[in-house]
């Protein structure tokens, strides 16, 4: 047969496509190594440590190190605990945030068959408000440890039950419609929207610290959290990046899913309800911080293609080093106050979005 | 590799969409499978892939009960190019025809195989499709996606290909080259195929069987010329077709008459004669507006005969390259005798069928309103060394009526019907 002997059109392809795979692999390697640097650097900038305004303290290199590593030395006693109980669990948990929200909105797109998705698209920011909205009514964050745990897990349990009532209104007879989802994510949202909105007009002298929350913040950062998120977005996003050859197939369509050899409605309620439990303990601790999810996913997705192999780890780690530059952005900007980190994702991440947007479409890709 | 299904039923809620299905599809068979829209192919289809679970019966694969495959089994099984494949993702065509390599890499961690590699290029080579591979599947032409999607269901090394409509989106060249390329899977590597088809004479030169659908009952499965028949495609698809062979290919293929609405058979009898293909047009415009027609003397293969029939038109035929017998002949004047007019076409005229020209000089005698059309007179239409034309000049000048195409027949034949 002719068409078999034409084997070095084939030989060309092949060897073409192998080095493709290389360059993405590579691109993908570099990341761990910018998450990592930009960690570090996160952890000296702020009020005290060799980077940031330098109010009160200014402190070299070499000290900001021995602060960290030793107990006692030729500094402030509590600055070794504020690099450990303050600074570093901060930085940790802005990465695990950044990660789950970025691994979430990825898997949501997916799911949802829609660059415009985000991780907050089933309902878990709205639910998560009223939670912690009730808990601030309830004068509950004002409790020193209980409203540190409360206030969170009330965010989470409302979090996760208002994704189950949206993902059950999409399910008819066993089968998950994701535009039906869709429209219910977006009526409950719309429905406990006003409710939230109700009791803030209710709420006087918690105002502040409500809008603080609904704006997304990390001041609250402890190990507690990090601990509680570093399982919930381990878990997570491995489960994710098991299933990402299956949500590349379900990007064509259900049926062609089905035809390829997947499951489309195990792996729908999979991924929803992996992005959706990631999501949720991300917001109970820090608040909504909105656009991480999805403005990431696309930026990942324009450097490196549709494929979730490599689509879902690249998204994930530069999520996390996103939100630890943003993090580091709000806690020094107007020092010695802070921004809600929610104001400065969405400051950087729409225009640059538009820019990504605008370029990606002169050169003809959408 | 054997697909059986028995007594096949689904229903979308409670709208049946498939009754009481019972067929099989043979190993390495090219099997069409063709109905009008929302007869259920597709549907059928998908009950295969166990995407759609029936209400009732069951479908097996080489024996084994569908329902006992795995997902990932099912897969490698079938492949499927469905009618539309569009997605608003940033795949390339490479990444699209890798897909089909799903179901065979086993571990959620492993990468592709060099295998794999290998079986994606020799896909895309073989559908042509090498030289867009880096480009965006989303900005491919319709035809191009369509050939890239049945890349995909290559490299997936399936047993059985099932296609829902491959050529929709393709030019006449594209549905050449895609079916083709689809035969010779099937011919070399004994893949069976099942597809889709709207196009009855794609669907005829390519499928060993045709399984036709209707209102989801199998309405009729066999070769081609067994299904095909005009009655059946009435029937099904409420068209009127004539069916013919292909000279070269032996195929059967169907042209669609134009829907005629019933007539009011006004009860004017017209006998036409003609023959050698000068009479279809004649033939059917006088049926079409209410004439009862008949024709004669016509040989068997003539296409005019064929027209004839096709109109169910009573028409004397005698049998291929024979001469008018005296029998006919008789038979060809008592059809005159019953009409109220006749009409010739300007058929070429040889030893055979002279007697056809014999014929309206007594339908004159018999004072009968004649018409010759003489459309084009320069045309030689005597093949008798002038006999012919003699017994023309001779009909002219006893009273025909010469018109000069068959719209001036029709007017003519009208205007002088009215008036009966």
């Amino acid at each position: 047969m002719v068409a078999l002997s034409r084997t070095g059109e084939a030989a060309a392809l092949e060897s073409r496509f192998q080095r493709q795979r290389r360059r993405r692999l590579l691109f993908l390697s570099v990341l761990p190594f910018a998450l990592a640097l930009s960690a570090l650097f996160a952890v000296f900038v702020g009020s005290l440590g060799p980077i940031g305004p330098g109010d009160p303290v200014k402190m070299t290199f070499s000290e900001a190190i021995d602060a960290i590593l030793h107990s006692e030395g030729d500094w402030p006693a509590d600055y070794h605990a504020i690099f450990w109980e303050v600074r570093i669990p901060r930085v940790l948990l802005a990465g695990l945030v950044g990660a789950a929200l970025a691994c979430a909105g990825t898997a949501m797109q997916a799911v949802f068959r829609n660059p415009m998705a985000d991780p907050f698209i089933v309902g878990v920011s709205s639910g998560a408000s009223l939670g912690a909205v009730v808990a601030g009514l309830l004068g509950m964050t004002a409790v020193a440890v209980i409203g540190q745990v409360i206030s969170p897990l009330l965010a989470f349990t409302t979090a996760l039950v208002t994704v189950f009532v949206v993902y059950s209104l999409g399910v008819v007879k066993g089968k998950v419609y994701v535009d039906t989802l869709l429209l219910s994510g977006v009526a409950v949202a719309a429905f406990l929207g006003a409710i939230v909105s109700f009791l803030i007009y209710f709420a006087r002298q918690e105002y502040h610290r409500i809008i603080f929350w609904l704006l997304g913040s990390l001041s609250l950062a402890s190990w507690t959290p990090v601990v509680v998120l570093a399982i919930a977005a381990g878990i997570g996003t491995l489960a994710v990046f098991l299933y990402s050859r299956d949500l590349n197939a379900l990007l064509l369509g259900e049926e062609t899913a089905h035809n390829l050899g997947t499951d489309p409605e195990a792996l729908k309620t999979l991924v929803l309800v992996m992005a959706a439990v990631m999501t949720a303990a991300a917001v109970a601790f820090t608040g909504v911080i909105g656009f991480v999810g999805l403005i990431i996913p696309h930026m990942a997705r324009l450097v490196v293609g549709a494929d979730h192999r490599i689509l879902v780890p690249a998204a994930t780690m530069s999520g996390a080093t996103f939100l630890i530059w943003a993090d580091s952005l709000a806690r020094t900007i107007i020092a010695p106050n802070e921004l809600p980190v929610g104001i400065i994702t969405a400051l950087c991440g729409g225009p640059f979005f538009l820019y990504l947007l605008r370029r990606s479409r002169t050169r003809g890709g959408p | 590799m054997s697909v059986v299904v028995k007594q096949l039923s689904f229903s979308f809620g409670d709208k049946p969409v498939l009754k009481d299905i019972s067929m099989d599809v043979g190993d390495g068979e090219f099997l069409g499978l063709m109905g009008p829209n929302g007869s259920g192919k597709t549907t059928l289809l998908r009950c295969v892939t166990n995407y759609l679970h029936p209400a009732a019966g069951s479908i097996s694969v080489d024996g084994q009960p569908l329902e006992s495959l795995s997902p990932v089994d099912i897969a490698r099984t079938f492949a499927v190019v469905p009618q539309v494949s569009a997605t608003d993702f940033t795949f390339t065509a490479y990444d699209i025809v890798m897909m089909g390599r799903i179901p065979h890499i086993g571990s959620r961690l492993a990468s592709a195989s060099k295998a794999d590699i290998a079986a994606v290029a020799k896909a895309m080579e073989r559908t042509n499709t090498t030289q867009f591979a880096d480009r965006q599947f989303s900005e491919l032409s319709g035809g191009e996606r369509q050939r890239v999607v049945v890349a995909r269901a290559i490299a997936q090394e399936p047993r059985t290909l099932l296609l829902d409509e491959p050529t929709v989106y393709l030019d006449i060249s594209g549905q050449i080259e895609i079916m083709d390329l689809i035969r010779t899977l099937n011919r070399s590597q004994g893949i069976t195929v099942v597809a889709v088809l709207h196009d009855i004479n794609l669907a005829s030169r390519y499928c060993d069987r045709i399984a036709l659908l209707s209102e989801g009952r199998l309405d009729a499965i066999g070769p081609p010329d067994a299904v095909l028949t005009p009655e059946a495609i009435q029937g099904v698809y409420g068209v009127e077709v004539s069916v013919r062979r292909d000279p070269m290919t032996n195929a059967v293929y169907v042209m669609p008459r134009s829907p005629v609405a019933p007539v009011h058979r006004h009860g004017t009898r017209v006998h036409v004669l003609c023959g050698g293909g000068t009479g279809g047009v004649l033939m059917r415009s006088l049926h079409e507006r209410g004439f009862s027609v008949s024709a004669g003397v016509l040989n068997v293969l003539d296409s005019d005969f064929e027209s004839a029939k096709d109109m169910h038109l009573p028409v004397i035929a005698e049998a291929p390259f024979a001469p008018i017998s005296p029998e006919n002949h008789e038979l060809n004047l008592e059809m005159i005798r019953e009409s109220d007019s006749v009409v010739a076409s300007p058929f070429p005229v040889g030893p055979g069928n002279l007697k056809n020209l014999e014929a309206a000089r007594i339908a004159l005698r018999l004072r009968k309103r004649f018409y010759l059309i003489r459309s084009r007179p320069e045309l030689a239409v005597d093949f008798v060394g002038g006999a012919a034309e003699s017994i023309i000049k001779e009909l002219i000048s006893s009273g025909a009526v010469v018109v000069g195409s068959v719209d001036e027949a029709l007017s003519a034949i009208e205007v002088a019907g009215g008036t009966r």
